[in-house]
């Protein structure tokens, strides 16, 4: 007879509840988890899929005011940029009436290769988007998504500029890590004077490339110099940046996902703790039995919290042990699938892993402990009385 | 002269149960000599396992004194109480209260947690004791594989296990059969001759008689005494179909 063996056996009355128990713990501690590993895989990706030398320049006021077009080449002066492209929201809808299903820019076509060299575009492809005027390059998962090749023609409808244009797929980017279709920024322009507009004129953005990243802040702070006083003043960001502030309203997102599986714990907190209590009020003959023994009270709490503490933690664990797996799976999944792709980037680390035990451990001591104490806070002559 | 293994001094128990205050003692006096098995009886309600809660630390008086093997009660608080039970007393419950989880091994060897001694020790202490009780065979089995003797047997020996100066036992024959209720009284006659145990037993069996070395009566709360307890001990006796004894 041990404490180890008193404390196993009566997890072992009633199998069914402690596995039921311990199957939500799990769960909840998995989900926390994961979540726990997103504000980390998204700093990954933006990590992994943005260059550390390439700046976004925008008007000050957002993304969606324009900037002048001229503006691009001033950009090109600063010291330090080795290329920049104007960029300029089409909002091509394709089929779908009115609804835009993949970002679509026009672009500088003779400054866009020099500005994305890690797109390693095909030189041939490249060739044919500054040969055609109604070239389009295109991410290799848009091409799948739609059952497009290499010199199909597709109708962009824009939901933003009164024109469609045809176009003709010249090129693909083979690496690519989100949906994209590039048009010639001269090619839109033409259309738009065509409809008696004076043109184009403007750029959303202006992405940059710096040649050294020792020199993006300054190449920054000399680009929005540049600016300054004028109707549009300009806030340049790293590539990173940028992306991380369309990430930014996915971090409240998170943040109201923690605080929904936060309180999804403290669900399971209740449940364990009424798991607890059921088995400590079933038990309250026994109870007052072990005290009338001469077990002291502190004994039995402890034995009780122990009770609630190995189901709880043995339970994270498993949750942990879960989300690793899941994870993992997930890993390796997005290895061999493209789409899946960012998924791979979530990883429970062993912040998380401890994280998540802190977690267990925290939920057995408060489902645990009130029970316990309940347990033994009538005294024992009256705790005898009742129970028998 | 020795002094008595427990001295019980005027000793009255109130509480209150609802809106009632009920008064389960009343200005109990009693002496019980070590080595000795003694019975208390009296009907439902009478105060005879309020005193035995008493005499054991279960519970504490409301006024008066308890002292046993020297330990004057209301000195020690719930703490030491439960220190002082886990050492000094053995109990036996009439509904037995084994642990179903654990084997009768292990039931017996539950108090000795509280000790200091190994794993193998507490071991070999609990299989002395269940074959002291007639159960060395029955070791590895569950109570709810054992019958309602042999589970008192199994609480017997969780009570003799740590070796205590005073064994109280209530109602240890109330949920037995004939047979069963007369072996359980023989091994606790036994157990206080052959180990010189004190035994105090709550029962309303008048079949105890027969074995225990006095029997005191409680009526209302009050210990009987003089041609009262006489009275008393000859009505139970004749129920029984037991000779009358000689005052």
């Amino acid at each position: 007879m041990s404490w180890t063996r008193l404390v196993l056996a009566n997890l072992g009355r009633n199998p069914l509840r402690t596995v039921l128990t311990a199957a939500a713990v799990a769960l909840a501690v998995a989900l926390v988890s994961l979540l726990l590993t997103m504000p980390a895989g998204l700093d990954l990706i933006l990590d992994r899929f943005a260059s550390n030398t390439r700046i976004s320049v925008h008007n000050k006021a957002g993304v969606v005011y324009p900037m002048p077009y001229a503006f691009t080449r001033k950009v090109r002066q600063v010291d330090g940029v080795v290329a920049a492209a104007a960029f300029t929201w089409f909002g091509g809808a394709y089929e779908e009436a009115g609804r835009v299903t993949f970002p679509n820019f026009a672009v500088e076509a003779e400054h866009v290769n020099a500005v994305y060299p890690d797109y390693a575009i095909d030189p041939g492809q490249m060739a044919a988007f500054l040969r055609y005027r109604d070239g389009a390059i295109v991410g290799r998962g848009t091409l799948k998504k739609y059952g497009w090749s290499l010199g199909d023609r597709i109708t962009l409808k824009s939901t933003v500029w009164p024109v469609d244009l045809d176009l003709r797929i010249v090129g693909e980017v083979a690496n690519d890590t989100a949906p994209m279709l590039w048009l010639r920024y001269d090619y839109l322009d033409e259309a738009l004077k065509k409809q008696g507009w004076t043109g184009l004129g403007i750029a959303g953005v202006v992405w940059a490339r710096v040649s050294d990243p020792k020199l993006v802040n300054a190449v920054m702070r000399t680009v929005d110099d540049l600016s300054r006083n004028s109707e549009a003043e300009t806030a340049s960001e790293t590539e990173k940046s940028f992306f991380g502030n369309f990430f930014g309203s996915l971090d409240g997102l998170v943040r109201i996902i923690l605080v929904i599986t936060s309180l999804v714990a403290l669900c399971i907190v209740f449940i364990a703790g009424n798991t607890t209590s059921m088995s400590v009020r079933e038990r309250a003959g026994e109870i007052a039995v072990l005290r009338a023994l001469g077990f002291p009270r502190r004994t039995i709490v402890q034995a009780l919290v122990a009770e609630a503490l190995l189901v709880v933690t043995g339970a994270g664990i498993l949750g942990v042990l879960l989300a690793v797996g899941l994870t993992g799976t997930l890993r390796t999944v997005a290895g061999w699938n493209q789409t899946l792709g960012p998924l791979g980037n979530f990883m429970v680390t062993p912040g998380v892993v401890v994280q998540g035990l802190l977690l267990s451990v925290a939920m057995g001591l408060t489902a645990g402990i009130a029970p316990a104490l309940g347990a033994v806070r009538r005294p024992v002559a009256e705790a005898l009385r009742e129970v028998f | 002269m020795a002094e008595p293994l427990i001295v019980i001094r005027r000793v009255s128990r109130r509480y209150q149960r609802g809106a009632d205050d009920v008064h389960a003692l009343e200005d109990v006096s009693l002496d019980i000599d070590g080595g000795r098995f003694v019975a208390l009886m009296g009907p439902s309600g009478s105060g005879k396992s309020t005193l035995l809660n008493l005499l054991s630390g279960i519970d504490q008086p409301s006024t008066g004194e308890v002292v046993v093997a020297g330990m004057r009660l209301a000195d020690l608080d719930e703490d030491a109480l439960a220190a002082w039970r886990a050492r000094h007393v053995g109990l036996i419950f009439q509904f037995f209260n084994l642990m179903p989880v654990l084997s009768a091994r292990d039931n017996v060897a539950l108090p000795l947690l509280l000790t200091h001694l190994d794993r193998s020790e507490r071991t070999r202490r609990a299989e002395t004791a269940l074959r002291v009780v007639g159960l060395s065979h029955r070791l590895d089995h569950f109570p709810r594989t054992l019958s309602g003797g042999e589970q008192q047997r199994v609480a017997i020996a969780r009570a003799i296990v740590t070796d205590p100066d005073l064994i109280v036992a209530d109602e240890p024959t109330g949920d037995l059969d004939a047979r069963n209720a007369e072996e359980v009284l023989a091994l606790l006659r036994q157990l206080t001759d052959q180990f010189g145990k004190t035994i105090v037993m709550v029962t309303h069996d008048p079949r105890a008689l027969r074995f225990v070395d006095a029997a005191y009566h409680l009526d209302k709360g009050i210990l009987l005494e003089g041609e009262a307890a006489h009275r008393a001990d000859e009505a139970i006796r004749r129920a029984a179909g037991q000779p009358e004894r000689r005052p």
